[in-house]
Parts: C-alpha cells; sequence; structure tokens
C-alpha cells in the first residue's frame, strides 16, 4: 500500500513537469521567418512542375493546344486509315508536279528525359526521300490527298510541340506526339509501298 | 480536426493587408495559374509553413526543402482545395506530407542537431527566452517519430487522431509516441538545467 502511495506520489510530481512541458510547447512561436526568401526557387520550380490537375483550369492556351492537337491527330489518323483501305489501282504513271514537299528536321521533345534520336532521323529521312519518288507515280487527285494528310501530320506534330514547350512533361502531349509521329511514319511507308516496317521507336 | 483547434490553426495564420482583402479570392486566381497571386499565399504563409517544416526535420536546410516542396504541392493540388477549411491548415497538412515524403525518401540521418542553433535567424525569431530555446533544444534531441507527434500535438494543437491522420499511424500509437516524448523532453530538460 506504501509502495503504491508512493507510486502515485512520484507520478503526480512527474506530471506537473509534463503538464508545463505541454504548456510550454503550446506557447512556442508558430511562425519562424527562414534564412532566406525561399520564393525564387519555388517560382522557378512551378514553371517546370509536372503539370497537375489543376492545369486544366489553368490558361487556354495550353488547353487548346492539347485539344487542337488531339483533333489534328484524329485527322491525320483518319486520312491514315483512308489511304490503308484504298485500292492501290490509283497508281498512274509518273507525273511532273510543282509542289515542293519540304521535310523540316524535327525537333521534337519528349519530355525531359528524352529526345528524337539521330537514328530517327536519318529513317525519317529515307522515308522522306523514297516517299518523293512515290508521289510522282500518284495521280493528281491521291496525290493532293497524301499531301493534305502529311499537312495534318505535320500541323499536329507543331502543335503539340508548341504545347509540349509550356509542359515538356505533360504525358498526354507526349503520347500525342509519338502517335502523331508513327502516324507520320505509317503514311510515308504506305505510300512508299513498304510492306515490312523497319521502324519502331526504341530510339527514344 | 477539432472545431477549436481549426479555429486555432487559422487564427495562427499570419495576416497580411493583401489577405485581409480575401484570401478567397487569391486563392481563386491562383488555381486559375496566376503565379503572383500564388506568391501574395506564400508570403501570406511561409513563416508558419517553415517553422512546421523546421520543427518537424530539426535542420535547417530539409526545413528550407521541405518549405518549397510544400508549396510546390500546394500548386499542383490547388484545384484539390474547396475552401472547407481555411488555406493555412490545408497548406500545414500539405506541409507534413511534404516532410514525411522527403523524410521517408531520405531516411538517413543529418547533421542536425546543432545545425537549427547555427542560424541566427531562427533563434533570433523565437526571441531569448531561454525556456524556449531549451525546449526547441531538447525536442531536436528526439528521436523521429517522438518528435513528429509532440510538434503536431503538443505545439499545433492537433488531436491524436488528426496526428495519427497525418503521420499514418494510429492515435493509440500517437498517443504512446507523446507519452514517450514527453518523457524524454522531461528528462533532456532535468539534464540541462542540472548541467546549468
Amino acid at each position: 500500500m506504501n509502495d503504491s502511495k508512493e507510486t502515485a506520489e512520484n507520478r503526480a510530481s512527474d506530471e506537473a513537469p509534463r503538464d508545463a512541458l505541454m504548456a510550454a510547447a503550446a506557447s512556442l512561436p508558430k511562425e519562424i521567418k527562414p534564412g532566406r526568401d525561399l520564393w525564387p526557387g519555388i517560382e522557378q520550380k512551378l514553371h517546370h512542375a509536372r503539370a497537375g490537375a489543376w492545369k486544366g483550369r489553368g490558361p487556354f492556351n495550353s488547353l487548346f493546344a492539347q485539344a487542337a492537337a488531339v483533333l489534328l491527330v484524329i485527322g491525320a489518323s483518319s486520312g491514315l486509315t483512308y489511304f490503308a483501305v484504298k485500292d492501290d489501282g490509283s497508281r498512274v504513271s509518273p507525273v511532273v508536279t510543282d509542289v515542293a514537299r519540304v521535310f523540316e528536321p524535327v525537333s521534337g521533345s519528349f519530355g525531359s528525359r528524352y529526345n528524337l534520336g539521330p537514328d530517327f532521323q536519318d529513317a525519317r529521312d529515307s522515308l522522306a526521300a523514297r516517299l518523293e519518288v512515290e508521289m510522282q507515280k500518284l495521280s493528281p487527285e491521291s496525290r493532293a490527298e497524301v499531301q493534305q494528310s502529311l499537312d495534318t501530320i505535320h500541323s499536329a506534330i507543331v502543335e503539340i510541340n508548341k504545347a509540349l514547350a509550356d509542359e515538356p512533361d505533360n504525358v498526354l502531349l507526349q503520347d500525342l506526339l509519338l502517335r502523331t509521329y508513327h502516324n507520320e511514319l505509317a503514311l510515308m511507308q504506305k505510300v512508299g509501298g513498304i510492306r515490312n516496317s523497319a521502324m519502331r521507336r526504341t530510339d527514344i | 480536426m477539432a472545431a477549436g483547434e481549426t479555429d486555432r490553426v487559422s487564427e495562427d495564420a499570419p495576416v497580411t493587408e493583401e489577405l485581409v482583402k480575401d484570401e478567397g479570392y487569391w486563392v481563386e486566381r491562383a488555381q486559375d495559374g496566376d503565379v503572383a497571386a500564388f506568391e501574395v499565399l506564400y508570403r501570406a504563409n511561409i513563416d508558419r509553413v517553415y517553422a512546421l517544416c523546421l520543427r518537424m526535420t530539426a535542420n535547417v536546410a530539409e526545413a528550407e526543402d521541405c518549405s518549397q516542396d510544400a508549396f510546390i504541392q500546394a500548386w499542383q493540388q490547388l484545384s484539390k482545395f474547396r475552401g472547407d477549411s481555411a488555406f493555412a491548415t490545408w497548406l500545414h497538412r500539405v506541409a507534413v506530407n511534404s516532410v514525411l515524403g522527403r523524410m521517408r525518401k531520405a531516411r538517413r540521418e543529418r547533421d542536425r542537431v546543432e545545425a537549427v542553433f547555427d542560424i541566427s535567424p531562427f533563434t533570433e525569431s523565437i526571441g531569448d527566452d531561454a525556456e524556449f530555446q531549451d525546449l526547441e533544444k531538447a525536442m531536436d534531441s528526439l528521436p523521429d517519430g517522438a518528435r513528429h507527434v509532440f510538434v503536431l500535438n503538443a505545439v499545433y494543437g492537433y488531436s491524436h487522431d488528426e496526428t495519427g491522420a497525418m503521420l499514418g499511424i494510429a492515435a493509440g500509437t500517437s498517443k504512446a509516441q507523446l507519452h514517450r516524448a514527453r518523457r524524454l523532453l522531461a528528462e533532456q530538460l532535468q539534464t540541462q538545467s542540472g548541467a546549468a
């Protein structure tokens, strides 16, 4: 009994400073000024931060660019589908055309970690050269259709790259860009008569 | 958070001239992507966020990184803020998550014990009160788990349920960690006063 009384007294004497401790803790200042201004670092990171869910509510230009890119890719895919199912009977004798098709070097970026490799550019240039030859064999009507599809794809690439410049790590845009390049290559292969694709996007 | 505690946290939020206009106004603008509006929110809350990060990490450099992370995460998650609580309260939770995330990522011990007191702005900001400094120093020496619970429960007044929810532990564990922290702090403070 004496033991238990002693224990209780000890506990009481222990509790008193602990309550004072809790009171002291609660009265500690809740604000401490950092030794330096942290905002410049934050602001810099905000511009490079991965696009979050709120971005959808953000500036319209980014949203518009993404929507436009999606539509362009759908358009390009439709064009590709059209040529994929079209009968090869449309081929006619070579004709001279004064429409110059210039394949600008691509400068696509797939986020901060991936860039188009030189192998991809070489293969694309090769396909573009072959396309030039094959295009001469198409009827003016087919040639115009192919050109229209290529223009649509290139517009999509430009739009997606613009959006990616603002949001380099946007997964949706990266995926769109990949699919758009895939559509471009597929169209070039189709028109060029390449049956077995040697192009695989393993270089990024 | 209990009602009284909610008030306590929001009342403690620093009040600036801009924020007096309407916190919701700046939050809404920031949600629309206005970085300048977000800077207003940053200026109004940084001291509070930094204090929490500093006490949770007990390391000045870590606290600065955690504070920056907290605001970046807040910016990214701003659409999730519905205004159900004060922005400062919501930001507080984001900051706790930021600290825990970073500490989980890098579990290694750092040179933290004395670092806090090597930085003059910190000691200046808490004044010359020796009791405060002794307590802050004793808190720094606590193990992470006990320190986190003590900071959230004893310093910031969160309940054990809230503390447990924020730290990802059971309320009972929070109580046990608080008991441990109080015991270790009492011993530490006794040692300090004995040495003095």
